[in-house]
């Protein structure tokens, strides 16, 4: 039997006439998550030069969920733009050596761009479903492949942009294009029937997972991963954290330290400060996010008793022994926002144990992972 | 030209950039990374696309004319949104006592998709049946 070529495969619908329609949405998505896989990076970053805003509060909410459904569109886009150019994988390489270097790079230019893509739409939607089969950090490598993959795909555009500009001002049905052995006409399908295919593939896949973000899809979103029907979800349980005892002990304060200032709260003293209520969204660093109303004192009110100065950034220390985010660092704009609570009711009940009691951290615009729950310590920095 | 060679230079940086993010990994990590990197690609140039022209072939060699572009397009929403779905469907990262996340029915949403996609190539079948028949007698 002989080896393919690409000249072995027939379908009309290989063509880069497809391939160039189908590629344009493909860019569009990673373009799209790109730049709001950037911000997300960017809020969570330990040091910001220049500090994340904190409105609009819905602000990562939007952001993160666009990012999440932007990569699941892509899905069946990319699939379907592999699919237009797989013949070229069976491109015999040139004889002459100039040729064969050339042929080469381009070779292993496709082959980090398609590593990449296949990676980062992998590994992100297992990060979706909090499913981690990997030994490496998904942030920081999800993070170094984005670079990696939108690298790639702009070498790819600037090697492929006359193919591309003739593509895209031919018509769809041109065979201008098209290469040695395609058909001379469609066979299973049409070109614009596989294009409406496509997005219709894309658009299905959007609507099945985007509940987790969009409230009123969350019945028709199948294949949405929280799903508490109206209850505000957890990543993260009291038991699964370890701090069952400790938080619900009579043993435990709030600590609040400033320089050599100190003061130290039982829970019966944060009852008796100020209350305030905040509407604000729960926004996963995974996609999904939900809306819920919160009660509990201000946090610039509590910095206000150990006289920490305007602008002060605080470090935010959980009960958790373990894990990334056992404490995080809150910039001094979110310590001062008005909205950004210590909070310790829910809905107009009081903080749940999953959720955070006796107190947890909840600030506008700011991704979930960083929204500290169990909180035992505030340190002034 | 000289879009294309300002457009290539900005990607090799950009790339080049991911790849010293990327190199910076501890070696295990890095490893594994790579092992990713390149698993997705032999996943999908070994296994996947074969696989899908084998599904291709039999649809055309098999299925009535009318029938074709239907179940083509109907295999291609079903596939994808299933590959899409394959780290919910399997619940592989279902905390234990959460039953907050994944706790949904997936396996049963899935075949609703599944029925809907059914319905629609059915459907759309059944339509193309009649314009094609309608067209043998219009054509005489």
């Amino acid at each position: 039997m002989r080896l393919p070529d690409e000249h072995s495969f027939a379908s009309w619908l290989r063509s880069p006439a497809v391939a160039a329609r189908v590629g344009w949405w493909l860019g569009i998505c990673f373009g799209v998550a790109f730049l709001t896989g950037l911000v997300s990076h960017y809020a969570q970053a330990p040091s910001q030069p220049v500090p994340f805003p904190t409105r609009p509060v819905w602000g990562y909410r939007v952001t993160q969920g666009v990012h999440v459904l932007a990569g699941t569109a892509a899905v069946p886009l990319l699939l379907v733009k592999l699919w237009t150019v797989y013949p070229r994988l069976f491109t015999r390489p040139p004889r002459a050596w100039a040729a064969l270097v050339r042929h080469g790079l381009e070779r292993l230019s496709i082959g980090v761009l398609v590593a990449a893509a296949v990676f980062q739409l992998a590994t992100g939607l297992a990060n979706a479903a909090q499913w981690y089969p990997w030994t490496f950090s998904f942030r920081a490598t999800h993070y170094a492949v984005a670079w990696l993959a939108v690298g790639a795909l702009v070498v790819h555009v600037a090697v492929k942009l006359p193919v591309i500009r003739e593509a895209l001002a031919a018509e769809v049905d041109s065979r201008g294009l098209d290469r040695r052995g395609t058909a001379a006409g469609p066979g299973v399908l049409s070109r614009r029937g596989l294009l409406r295919g496509t997005a219709l593939a894309s658009g299905v896949a959007v609507l099945a997972i985007a509940g987790g973000m969009v409230p009123w899809l969350r019945r028709l979103s199948v294949f949405a991963v929280p799903s508490s029907g109206g209850r505000l979800p957890v990543n993260k349980t009291a038991r699964e954290a370890g701090v069952t005892a400790r938080a619900t002990g009579a043993a435990y304060r709030l600590t609040l330290v400033h320089g050599s200032r100190e003061v130290v709260l039982t829970p019966a003293d944060l009852a008796a400060l100020p209350q305030r209520q905040a509407e604000l969204p729960i926004a996963c660093v995974e996609g999904w996010s939900a809306n819920a109303r919160w009660g509990g004192v201000r946090l610039r009110d509590l910095l206000d008793l150990v006289e920490a100065p305007a602008g002060s950034a605080v470090r935010v220390v959980s009960l958790q022994e373990t894990g990334p985010f056992r404490t995080t660092t809150l910039p001094g704009n979110f310590a001062d926002d008005p909205l950004t609570l210590l909070a310790v009711a829910l809905e107009g009940r009081p903080l749940p144990l999953d959720h955070g009691h006796p107190c947890r951290l909840i600030a506008p615009n700011r991704p979930g992972v960083l929204q500290t729950k169990w909180v035992t310590r505030l340190e002034v920095l | 030209m000289r879009t294309r060679g300002l457009l290539a230079a900005a990607g090799l940086a950009l790339a080049a950039y991911g790849g010293w993010l990327l190199a910076g990994l501890d070696g295990p990590d890095l490893r594994n990374a790579l092992v990713w990197l390149v698993g997705g690609v032999l996943l999908h140039d070994a296994v996947l696309a074969p696989l899908v022209i084998v599904v291709g072939l039999l649809v055309a060699r098999t299925v009535p004319g009318a029938w074709r572009a239907p179940l083509a397009v109907g295999l291609l929403v079903l596939g994808t949104a299933t590959l899409a779905a394959v780290p919910v469907l399997g619940r592989f990262g279902a905390p234990e006592g959460n039953p907050t996340v994944l706790s949904r029915d997936y396996a049963g949403g899935w075949l609703v998709v599944a029925a809907l996609t059914a319905v629609g190539v059915t459907a759309a079948g059944l339509a193309a049946r009649r314009r094609r028949s309608r067209g043998a007698r219009a054509g005489g």
